[in-house]
């Protein structure tokens, strides 16, 4: 594995990959993601590219300007229609292929939790994060794509200090693993920065303290 | 003060004691503890102007100490990241105790007994009003020039404000007549603020009589403000300083009473005690006041024989504490002319005198001073017919808790009676819980400084009058030149920084390590001193003192 890239040019959001598409949300920042299977495409996400935690965004025309919503992973659910029944079912006899149902019903959804927006440049990278709640409802279909690191870094990137301004946000959303999500999303950005940059002792502090509260709010202090 | 007063807080409520209430107020709007902070209210149907006195401030809005983990990471960086505003975001709860407002026909602060209304805006106490009514001026007006008043004495400002902002200037009449304590821990300028008021009472508006008794020297660059213009009236007034050092400093032996001598004595038998009060009353019964230890032994030779063993035995003694003494002399005393006068400041140099003597000096002095103000007052034949002031520094040794001390009887009597006949006296010490309890609270107003000591502490607040209050929470926190003025010439006590000095100040702590530099080099240039080589052939030449 090589460390974080240097050449940030490497970025280009038109080669991300498809992670799935957005089915139904809970609320203006709770969407709900079926992830792509084998079918669905050509390439489809591997599990460690829709973990817990990845980060994610949408891609959104706003008033002529392209804009990358972004949001991250945070919970998972497995669906199964034909849960608690036994026994194949028939198939139709005018299908052309012959596709048992309860394999391809099954899906993965996954929670994606909006954490703010960036503006996609001409060149296919981000400019201008910000970590205010992204004012744009998104769209039953919209694809959601794999957030490469650079862009991560990018996007957490504001006045050239490291900001994670939507934290208390995405807390709440997540709810009961509200502080496992935080820390993931600490240890990812900490993995990306380079070991002596300052702002891995800043993350030091926010993760202490984020797990300082959970551990208070579990009755665990 | 001009304009509108700027609105600092805003009430929310009131507070735990009775007097007390909450506000709020902003970070951008630094309220100090100790600040004066001013209010509406309607009383009787009028409008005035309320004080209140900041006593506590506590952050209740603020970034969370989790923030403050990683000394290398600000908090503000560990905001910033958490998209956490920082700018001006801190609220503080403050806590304050009402003074009152000023009632200008009792001329002191009236309670009115409410508390603002949560809403109420609370603004800083303008400076000019505070210079009117936090002393005890008697000013008829709560917002007049106060440094066109006669006889008041500037002694510094408020700590609180900025340098030279609120000038508390206090009534000398109050503290020279009610008596003052200065009391703070050696270095942090107990006789710069003495010599502050000294210099004060000299000024053309006032012309004291004073009398500083001086144990250690330390008053030397008073005579400073002879020939400086500040001092200077325009009637040619010119404050006289005079120094008496401890060669001039006689006591006459029949100025003693009994009670001195026996204390100079050492362990005088009962027999003994008999035989020398009656001949002692014997000899101040007669017309010569210039008589002499011999007299008093063939007096006492008279009475009981010359064989006596007890008047034997108070011969040797005699001799030794009296007639060996050379503060005592059969016919020199101290001229009282000559060590008061208005305009004056008589430094008495004891320096040199051992306690006993300092004590002994003191005391025959106060009493003679005193008999000559009862004299004044009782308007019989006197040699001093203005009030008289004495300050006296080092003031356990004369008053001392432990009642070992000639002059403590004098001293008490002075504190308790001296304001009906204009005797004011002014203590200075360092170890307040050192002093006589009687005397320390009698003395009116208080200047505290400085005090780590918790006996002191304690001994301060037992005398304290206003004591109790939350402002002597700050002795040990203050520096040099700070200090809390209370007591009669206060009408509310306050938290001052002393004004500079207008003469050189004397008592400067030595500088050890120069002193020492100083000496070697010294010593390297004097050959003289160096030790011969003892080949053990005669004498040594040497240093050596075995003694």
């Amino acid at each position: 594995m090589t460390e974080l890239a240097t050449e940030e040019t490497t970025l280009n959001l038109n080669s991300c990959i498809r992670i799935g598409s957005i089915i139904s949300s809970n609320s203006h920042l709770d969407y709900v993601v079926e992830v792509l299977k084998d079918r669905d495409c050509d390439r489809p996400p591997e599990l460690h590219e829709r973990e817990f935690g990845q980060p994610v965004f949408i891609k959104k025309d706003v008033n002529g300007t392209k804009h990358a919503i972004m949001g991250v992973i945070y919970d998972s659910k497995l669906v199964d229609p034909d849960q608690g029944r036994t026994g194949p079912r028939l198939a139709q006899d005018d299908q052309e292929r012959f596709t048992p149902g309860y394999i391809e019903e099954r899906t993965t959804l996954v929670g994606v939790a909006l954490l703010g927006t960036a503006v996609i440049t001409d060149d296919q990278s981000i400019t201008d994060p910000t970590h205010q709640m992204p004012r744009w409802t998104l769209e039953i279909d919209d694809t959601v794509y794999h957030c490469p690191d650079e862009m991560i870094l990018s996007f957490h990137t504001v006045d050239e200090q490291l900001q994670l301004a939507y934290l208390d946000r995405l807390v709440e959303i997540a709810g009961d693993l509200g502080a496992e999500i935080a820390m993931t999303v600490i240890d990812r950005l900490r993995r990306l920065l380079a070991e002596d940059d300052p702002n891995q002792r800043v993350l030091n502090v926010v993760e202490q303290n984020v797990q300082w509260q959970a551990h208070e709010q579990r009755g665990m202090i | 003060m001009s304009g509108q007063p700027t609105i600092v807080g805003t009430v929310a409520g009131p507070g735990d004691d009775p007097n007390e209430f909450v506000f709020i107020t902003p970070a951008e709007k630094p309220i100090k503890t100790g600040e004066f902070i001013t209010y509406s209210v309607s009383v009787d149907g009028d409008d005035r102007s309320v004080f209140a006195r900041v006593t506590n401030r506590e952050l209740i809005r603020g970034l969370p100490e989790g923030y403050l983990a990683d000394p290398a990471v600000s908090p503000d960086t560990v905001a910033t990241t958490l998209g956490v505003p920082t700018e001006d975001t801190e609220l503080y709860r403050l806590t304050a105790t009402v003074i009152g407002y000023y009632n200008t026909e009792m001329t002191t602060f009236a309670n009115p007994r409410q508390l603002p209304a949560p809403g109420t805006p609370l603004s800083i106490a303008p400076d000019r009003q505070l210079e009117t009514i936090l002393p005890n001026l008697g000013c008829e007006t709560d917002n007049m020039d106060v440094t066109e008043l006669d006889g008041v004495a500037h002694i510094g400002w408020l700590l609180n404000r900025s340098p030279k902002a609120t000038n508390i200037h206090l009534p000398i009449e109050e503290f020279a007549s009610t008596h003052l304590a200065i009391l703070a821990s050696t270095g942090s300028g107990k006789s710069f603020t003495a010599s502050v008021l000294v210099e004060e009472m000299m000024r053309s508006s006032s012309r004291a009589s004073l009398l500083v008794f001086d144990p250690h020297g330390e008053y030397t660059t008073l005579a400073d403000m002879q020939g400086h213009e500040m001092f200077q009236g325009e009637d040619g007034y010119e404050p006289d300083v005079v120094y008496y050092d401890s060669e001039r400093l006689r006591v006459r032996i029949s100025e003693l009473n009994l009670g001195d001598v026996m204390a100079v004595l050492d362990n005088p038998s009962n027999r003994m005690q008999e035989r020398l009060s009656t001949g002692w009353r014997s000899m101040q019964q007669q017309d010569s006041r210039t008589w002499d230890i011999n007299d008093l032994i063939d007096r006492m030779e008279q009475l009981y024989g010359e064989d006596d063993a007890s008047v034997g035995a108070l011969e040797w003694r005699l001799r030794r504490s009296i007639g060996e003494n050379d503060l005592f002399h059969p016919e020199d005393n101290v001229p009282l002319g000559e060590i008061v006068g208005p305009g004056q400041c008589t430094v008495l140099q004891m320096d040199t005198l051992d306690r006993r003597n300092q004590q002994l000096i003191t005391t025959v002095l106060l009493r003679r001073l005193y008999r000559e103000r009862l004299n004044d007052v009782r308007e019989r034949d006197t040699a001093i017919e203005y009030p008289i002031f004495s300050l006296f520094e080092e003031g356990h040794r004369f008053a001392p808790a432990s009642g070992d001390a000639l002059s403590l009887g004098i001293m008490r009597t002075i504190t308790s009676e001296g304001r009906k006949f204009g005797f004011g006296l002014g203590i200075i010490s360092q170890r307040p819980s050192k002093i006589d309890q009687d005397v320390l609270s009698q003395c009116g107003t208080q200047i505290s400084m400085q005090i780590q000591n918790p006996n002191d502490q304690d001994a301060i607040e037992k005398s304290v009058e206003a004591a109790g209050e939350d402002i002597f929470r700050e002795l040990p926190g203050l520096t040099p030149g700070q200090a809390i003025v209370s007591g009669d010439a206060m009408n509310t006590p306050a938290l001052i920084q002393v004004r500079d000095r207008r003469t050189r100040h004397g008592a400067e702590s030595l500088s050890v390590v120069e002193k020492w530099h100083d000496a070697y080099e010294q010593q390297q240039r004097e050959p003289t001193h160096s030790e011969t080589a003892d080949f053990g052939g005669g004498e040594s030449t040497g240093m050596q003192n075995l003694n």
